[in-house]
């Protein structure tokens, strides 16, 4: 009789793990595959994000009210250093403008209705982040009913921080860049040299240790030096191009020697994200 | 009676609201929290499920709790809003009740044995969704930096959680009895 109990244990916890492994195998071939998940999954996850508005309320406006107090510390300092660059910015801001006036009525007449530089921005919030050390993933109260669609590109302040993983009704899913599965930071990137050679490649990880991006197996000869700024590319689909990644910190020969290994100070801080912006294309 | 008790309604309402809780804190202190590469993932929704486990073992057997169906709700939850990966939680936090219910039998539960029970399902929750992520490719950390990167502090926060909360959700156990 004990022998029987025992084998009957083994295999409930045989099968439950077969089932486990299972619906592990389905979720992700789904999440790569599909462009939204299963339609009780998107009802699920849009009723609970609902009830997590309204649990992340007073904890978000706790945290930024502590954070508001800090920042009231260093503000004198700050104030100063801000006027500077804000006399500066009026006049990049106004250049801005006349160049994007000229650029339409030149698209214009070349019948050029969408270029790769062409994105509508959708702001949203970020309600919470997934509790896990290896899913770098923050939820963010806008979804497919925004125009919001899978693997967008997502920013924050000046620079990118990851794309759209999964899309609800109501509410998705950003992986940062900073998460290292397979396909979280492969985003088509170019720099721009200081002889004004463009150098192409794909974002390849992230180091956590120093907090950098990784860009490797690069093949060129035109020499890269730090500082140098690391737009989008544009190539291969939703990206649009020329949106903002980081500065080139470090040029090293890679593994083999064989091509050059790029570090990449990301523009912003990946930590903490509040408010982020969706890079809507129209396809 | 559990049937006729508060608890009947005021459990799963405390399980989602620690959920959800989870998530929010992760966010709110996310700075502090996830300082590569080190990484503390806060679990209080384990620590609601512990608590129930002992709060059960406490009572005798007047009080048998759906305590593994709830588990099992709040993984499938925790899967599908937080990870989207269903299939790693649900399985995973009905085996933190089964081995609760288990230690319960051997060691009388109070709050330093709480600790040590906590401490052991902490890191069942975190190993078993490390290797998971292991086996679906989510992650590529190694063992070894497992263990000091994440499992290290994270058992650190969630046992000063356990010390900070026992009593308090010890209250409300007994409130909503």
């Amino acid at each position: 009789m004990q022998k029987f109990s025992f084998n009957r244990r083994l295999v409930i916890i045989i099968v439950c793990l077969i089932v486990s492994f299972a619906l592990m195998t389905v979720s992700v071939t789904i999440r790569n595959k599909k462009s939204t998940p299963p339609l009780i999954q998107q009802f699920g996850n849009d009723i609970v994000g609902l009830v997590d508005r309204v649990v992340a309320l007073p904890t978000n406006g706790l945290s930024s009210s502590v954070s508001s107090i800090s920042e009231l510390l260093n503000t004198y300092q700050e104030n100063q250093q801000l006027k500077q660059q804000v006399s500066e910015l009026a006049q990049t801001k106004v250049r801005d403008q006349t160049l994007a006036k000229e650029n339409k009525q030149l698209k214009k007449e070349l019948e050029l209705n969408a270029s790769l530089t062409d994105y509508t921005a959708v702001s949203a919030a970020v309600i919470t982040r997934t509790p896990s050390s290896w899913q770098n993933q923050v939820v963010i109260n806008k979804g497919a009913a925004s125009g919001v669609e899978k693997n967008m590109p997502v920013m924050s302040g000046s620079g990118l921080i990851g794309r759209i993983a999964e899309v609800n009704k109501t509410n998705s899913k950003v992986e940062l860049i900073t998460d290292n599965n397979d396909s979280a930071n492969r985003f088509a990137v170019q720099i721009t040299t200081k002889s004004g050679a463009t150098v192409n490649g794909v974002l390849s990880g992230y180091k956590s240790t120093t907090g950098q991006i990784t860009m490797d197996n690069i093949t060129t000869k035109a020499k890269l030096s730090k500082g140098d700024k690391v737009v989008t590319s544009g190539l291969g689909g939703v990206t649009p191009k020329g949106l903002y990644v980081g500065t080139v910190a470090k040029a090293s020969g890679s593994d083999y020697g064989l091509a050059t290994k790029l570090y990449i100070t990301p523009a912003t801080d990946l930590s903490s994200l509040n408010v982020v912006t969706v890079a809507v294309t129209k396809q | 009676m559990y049937r006729l008790s508060k608890l009947r309604f005021g459990f799963p309402i405390g399980l989602f609201l620690l959920l959800l809780l989870d998530g929010s804190i992760s966010q709110s202190f996310s700075v502090q929290l996830f300082h590569y590469p080190s990484a503390m993932v806060s679990h209080l929704v384990v620590l609601w499920l512990v608590c129930g486990a002992i709060f059960e073992a406490d009572q005798g057997e007047a009080y048998p709790m759906p305590l593994a169906s709830w588990a099992a709700v709040a993984g499938a939850v925790f899967d599908l809003y937080y990870t989207g990966i269903f299939g790693v939680y649900v399985f995973v936090f009905p085996v933190v009740i089964y081995v609760t219910r288990r230690l319960v039998l051997y060691i009388r539960p109070n709050f330093l044995s709480g600790l040590l029970i906590y401490f052991i399902d902490i890191t069942i929750v975190e190993a078993l969704g490390y290797l998971a992520s292991r086996a679906i490719h989510l992650t590529t950390m190694s063992g070894s930096s497992f263990l000091v990167n994440t499992l290290g502090p994270t058992l650190a926060f969630n046992l000063a959680m356990f010390v900070i909360l026992y009593f308090p959700i010890r209250w409300v156990y007994n409130w909503l009895k």
